[in-house]
Formats: C-alpha cells, sequence, structure tokens
C-alpha cells in the first residue's frame, strides 16, 4: 500500500514537475510575442505571421527574413510569429489561427499546412474582421469559392519556377534524351506545380520522361530510390528533383553508380548546401524563391490593406534560375 | 513458458538455427527471383552491389534494436539520435575542422550518450523504455535541429572517403555492418552477457531473484543501441557528404520491422543477430526492386506493410512447428 502510494505520489511530482517546465516554455514564448507587441506602444498593427515547420530549412529562412525585416521597420507594426511542429500538424494549425483571432490581431499572413483545411479558420478570422493574407502554399481555389471568400496569395510560381530549370536543363541535353523526375510529397500543391513544370519544359524540348518517383522531399529516400531507377533507365541522361534535398540524395547515388557527370541533376530552392555543387559542376541549377523575402511580401502586402484597404487580388513573387554562371557574377 | 522461450532462442542447436536462415533466405530468393522476372536489368551485379552501400545504416540500426527488443525493451529514438550524432558531426568537420577520426569518435559518443541516457533513465525510475525513448527521440531532433540551425549541412569529399572506399566492390561501411552483425551475433549466443539479455527478456523479474544485475544489462543494451545509430549517422553522413538533420525520420520503425521479420519477439527473450539482418536486406530487396518496376510511392507503402505482417505471421508458423 505505502509502495503504491510513494509510486502514485512520484507520478503526481513528475507530472506536476513537468507542468510547471510546459508553464515556463509557455510563459516565456508569451513573453517574447510580448514584448514585440508592446515594444513601441499601442496603435500599431499586430501582424502574426503563421508558417508550417520551423524544422525545415525552408520556413527558418522564411522566419529570419521576416524578423529582419521587422527589426527596420518596428515603428510600421508588431510581428508574432508562429510555426508548428510537424509540416503535417494541420490541427495544431488551425488552433495558432483560432489563438491570434483571439488576441485581437489586426491581420494574418498565413503558409497553410493544407490548402484545403485551413480556408475554414481563415474564413473565420476575416469575418472577425482579421486581414489574411496567404502566403507559399495555395489555399484551394474550389474550396474558397465555396466557402464564399476571397483571400489573396502572394508568392511565386512554383510551375514558372521548375519551367525555369527545366528549360536551362534542355539547353545541354540532345533532344529526345531520357529524364527522370524525383517528385516530392505527392499530396503537396507545390509538388504537383513542381512536377508540372518539369514536364512543360521536357515535353516542349522533346525530352522523354522515363519515370516520375516520389522520393517525399527527402535526401536519403532520393538515394535510396535513384539506383533503381538507373539500372531499369541505363540511358538516363538527367535527374530532375523537386528540392534540393532530393537532389544531394540523388548526387550521392550518382556518384556510388559512377555516373556523375554523366547524368545531370537540378535542383529547386537553392538551399545553402547545394551552392558547392553547383559551383563544381556536380548539380547544373536549381531556383532560387528568395525564401527570406516571401513572409516579407506576404506581410507589406497586409500592411498595405490595412492601411488603404485595397481589394485583395494574389501577387506574383520572382523565382530566379540559379547556375554557375548567374553565381558567378 | 518462459524458461522455455529463453532456450529456444539462446541454447537453440545448429541444425535449427540454421533451418531457420534457410527459411529468411528462401523468402529474400523469391523476392529476387520475383523481381528479376518483372522489372527490367534487375539481376546485375550492380544490383546486389548497390542494395550492400545502401544497407549498412540500416543493418547496424537493426542489431542494436535486436538487442533491445530481446531485453523486452524498444528504443524509438535511433533515427533522431542519428540525426543528432549526424548534426554534431557535419558541424564539427565543415565549421570547426575537425578530422574524420575525431568527427567520427565524437559522432559515435554523442549516439553512446543518448543510448546510455535512455538506459539510465529506464532503470533508475519503472518508466517504460517507450516513454523514455518517445522523449529521447523529440529531444534529440529537436537538439539536431539547433546544432545545424534547420540548415542541410554541406561536408563534402573529405568525408565522403569513408563510403567511397571499396573491397572487393563492396563499401567499406557494408563491411563494417557485416562485422557488426557477426559480432552481435557472438555475443548474443556465445557470451554470459548475451544469456543474461535473453533471461531478462524472459522473465526480468525472476532473472533479478536468481541474482542477475538487470539494470546493468538494460544500461549496457541501450548505450549500445545509441551508440550504433551514432555509427549508422557516420555512414549515412559519408554517404551524402553532407548532414541534414530531417535524416532518419522513421527509421526506428523501419528497424523493428526489419528485426520483427527476423522472428525476433516483440515481448523479449527470443531473437537473432543474422535473422535481423536477412530482415533488413528483404525490406532493401523490396524497396529497390518496386522502385526499379516503377511503383509509385502509396503502392511501396502497402506492400512493405503487407510483406511485414505476411512475414511475422509465417514465423508464428514456423515456431508453432517446431513444438
Amino acid at each position: 500500500m505505502t509502495k503504491w502510494m510513494r509510486r502514485a505520489l512520484g507520478g503526481v511530482g513528475l507530472v506536476a514537475a513537468m507542468a510547471m517546465l510546459m508553464a515556463g516554455c509557455g510563459a516565456r514564448d508569451a513573453g517574447d510575442a510580448d514584448e514585440s507587441a508592446t515594444a513601441g506602444g499601442g496603435d500599431k498593427p499586430q501582424v502574426a505571421l503563421i508558417m508550417k515547420s520551423l524544422a525545415n530549412e525552408f520556413f527558418k529562412t522564411m522566419e529570419e527574413g521576416a524578423r529582419a525585416h521587422h527589426a527596420e521597420n518596428a515603428e510600421r507594426y508588431d510581428l508574432i510569429a508562429q510555426g508548428i511542429k510537424d509540416e503535417l500538424d494541420v490541427n495544431r494549425q488551425v488552433q495558432l489561427v483560432e489563438q491570434m483571432v483571439a488576441r485581437g490581431v489586426d491581420a494574418i499572413v498565413i503558409a497553410p499546412a493544407d490548402s484545403k483545411a485551413l480556408v475554414g479558420v481563415c474564413a473565420q478570422a476575416m469575418a472577425e474582421g482579421v486581414t489574411v493574407v496567404n502566403i507559399d502554399n495555395k489555399l484551394d481555389a474550389a474550396v474558397l469559392e465555396e466557402q464564399g471568400v476571397e483571400i489573396p496569395f502572394v508568392g511565386p510560381d512554383n510551375r514558372a519556377g521548375a519551367r525555369l530549370v527545366g528549360e536551362e536543363l534542355a539547353k545541354a541535353l540532345a533532344p529526345g534524351s531520357e529524364v527522370a523526375i524525383i517528385e516530392g510529397v505527392p499530396t503537396a500543391y507545390n509538388a504537383q506545380q513542381r512536377k508540372a513544370g518539369f514536364e512543360d519544359a521536357m515535353n516542349a524540348a522533346g525530352m522523354k520522361i522515363v519515370a516520375s518517383q516520389s522520393a517525399r522531399w527527402e535526401m536519403s529516400e532520393a538515394a535510396r530510390i535513384v539506383p533503381p531507377i538507373l539500372s531499369a533507365h541505363p540511358e538516363l541522361k538527367a535527374l530532375l528533383c523537386a528540392n534540393d534535398s532530393m537532389a544531394l540524395g540523388a548526387v550521392a547515388a550518382l556518384r556510388e553508380a559512377g555516373r556523375l557527370g554523366d547524368v545531370l541533376v537540378v535542383g529547386y530552392d537553392n538551399i545553402s548546401a547545394v551552392q558547392e555543387l553547383i559551383r563544381d559542376g556536380q548539380m547544373l541549377a536549381t531556383a532560387d524563391q528568395h525564401a527570406d523575402q516571401l513572409a516579407v511580401y506576404g506581410i507589406e502586402y497586409a500592411l498595405e490593406i490595412l492601411e488603404t484597404g485595397a481589394a485583395p487580388a494574389d501577387r506574383e513573387t520572382p523565382v530566379d534560375l540559379v547556375t554557375a554562371e548567374t553565381m558567378g557574377s | 513458458m518462459t524458461a522455455g522461450k529463453a532456450a529456444g532462442a539462446g541454447g537453440g542447436g545448429m541444425p535449427r538455427a540454421i533451418a531457420d536462415y534457410l527459411g529468411m533466405l528462401g523468402v529474400l530468393l523469391a523476392l529476387i527471383v520475383f523481381f528479376s522476372l518483372t522489372a527490367p536489368n534487375f539481376l546485375t551485379v550492380r544490383t546486389f552491389q548497390t542494395i550492400a552501400n545502401q544497407a549498412p545504416d540500416a543493418i547496424v540500426i537493426a542489431v542494436g534494436m535486436t538487442f533491445v527488443l530481446i531485453i523486452g525493451g524498444i528504443d524509438l529514438s535511433v533515427g533522431s539520435v542519428m540525426a543528432l550524432s549526424g548534426a554534431v558531426l557535419g558541424v564539427g568537420m565543415a565549421q570547426w575542422g575537425w578530422s574524420l577520426p575525431t568527427a567520427a569518435a565524437v559522432g559515435l559518443g554523442v549516439g553512446l550518450l543518448c543510448g546510455a541516457a535512455n538506459g539510465a533513465l529506464t532503470v533508475r525510475w519503472p518508466i517504460p523504455s517507450f516513454i523514455v525513448t518517445l522523449g529521447m527521440m523529440e529531444i534529440a531532433r529537436g537538439a539536431a535541429y539547433l546544432t545545424v540551425s534547420s540548415q542541410t549541412q554541406y561536408v563534402g569529399s573529405r568525408i565522403g572517403v569513408l563510403a567511397d572506399t571499396r573491397v572487393l566492390g563492396l563499401s567499406l561501411p557494408f563491411l563494417i555492418a557485416i562485422a557488426v552483425v557477426v559480432v552481435g551475433q557472438a555475443v548474443l549466443s556465445g557470451t554470459t552477457f548475451g544469456r543474461h539479455v535473453l533471461a531478462i527478456g524472459a522473465n526480468e523479474e525472476a532473472a533479478r531473484l536468481s541474482g542477475l544485475a538487470t539494470g546493468r544489462s538494460r544500461l549496457i543494451v541501450f548505450a549500445a543501441c545509441g551508440m550504433l545509430s551514432g555509427l549508422a549517422s557516420v555512414i549515412l553522413v559519408s554517404r551524402m557528404a553532407s548532414a541534414d538533420p530531417n535524416m532518419g525520420t522513421g527509421y526506428e520503425l523501419q528497424a523493428i520491422a526489419a528485426v520483427v521479420i527476423g522472428g525476433t519477439s516483440l515481448m523479449g527473450g527470443r531473437g537473432s543477430v543474422v535473422k535481423s539482418f536477412f530482415g533488413v536486406l528483404i525490406i532493401a530487396v523490396l524497396g529497390y526492386g518496386l522502385a526499379q518496376m516503377g511503383a509509385q510511392d502509396p503502392t511501396k507503402r502497402v506492400v512493405t506493410g503487407a510483406v511485414i505482417v505476411a512475414a511475422v505471421i509465417a514465423d508464428y508458423y514456423r515456431g508453432r512447428m517446431r513444438r
């Protein structure tokens, strides 16, 4: 009996300790947010930036860009930046939007984890008078129409970006060459757009797409699926990867197979790790969507709508081709 | 019943062990024949070389996981520990100018520390290893992101040396993995420590009452599993020439699947390192063959899942026929 009680007490103690720990973390987070919110008076608009996983380099860069912009424009607005743990944690993101509305922010700039599931809560936020701007992953047009809301999208055209990379690759290939696409997560809108862009460029240049498989945005998964594609298609001349992590994996697999140089690799995103590969010719090209500016474009647009009350319309942001040549200049 | 379980695994006669290995080998051969008939250019030396070069990280993790499952535990943190070791290794080499041996040693050390922490926590407090390692899974993953500031760290050819070294067409990591399997099996079936591990897994209370240092054995098993995760990260970072903080996601489940396909019981007290090795190869051949056939991701997942369940059911019937 006493042993049980001791255990029970121990358990309660542990739970209490964990609760305090969490409360501590929570308090600190809130403190951070409050700090930026109260930094300089109460009449500045509050802008909440809600992103996907901050563990992902892309969103981390986006957040840093937004913070830098805020540091320079602290007198114009207050920034509350939030992310979720896992890119697929849709529920948590819905809760974040609700929290921000409850907190009384003036604008929400959001990179939705899901292009359909987030429409409802964004519509509610707009009904409460919050300005909502959609960045990164475009909300589904059909669902938006069904809910009767218009949420402006500010972001790059992934399809056009991928087409740009594909066209650069096509210049280095003989017409009729066999190529393969390494796709991202097939359910993601940007993955579909990039695949479509690659296909546009390859079809236009008369290349033969002999394989198209998903490596779920992951480096080691790409290294796992590239060798079988190579042996199924020995004449393969190029791999078009929907992000740079997968391009890194593809380069590793080609090096192992002794086919580097003979099979060309292109990627997307321009992460820091591929820049050296592009410089020394192991990768041909990638696309830069200016991740550090993506959130900034969204924030600027939200502020513009708040100030002028302009009607929301989509706005396209630049995508640039990156090759050894452009890096040299 | 528990005593019988322990004896069935530890003291099994040679003929039975060989019959078991032949069973697994049969499954592997069946897969190879199937893919040779259905996938273009599957049956080539290159295919097997590639699989041998791809599998080492999964093999060494499966060896560690085999011991953990035999002792009646589970380690969900292997993939994250791998990412953390890899992150430290990558940043150490690329930014702090560590030499490859130093970086590799630190990588193993990070894994060892995480594993030892898992072990110590489950020994000191009566918390299931499921919970402790679930915690470590989050801690190590978060720490990995912090170490590399959430960016893939490019290391370059300095670390590639390890994976690019070939002996008889096989990569150095594969030979290391084979050595780990051989040593692992020898420890499990040929040493007192191995017998303790089996006894603890069969019935921890009985093992304790008969005077075995169960806590110490648990600690060693978890620490070894952590260190092998560290070894896996050295291997993977070397292959990729870069450290990705997302690496190893899902490895824990893949390792558990491979080990269970190899007939190791999730309840503990029974298992074989060599059969776990075959389990990894079965999953690797399956993945390779399906990709070569051009199967899409959802199909691959469905088929792999079905094979795991079928293999475990087959193992259940093999076990029953023996009694």
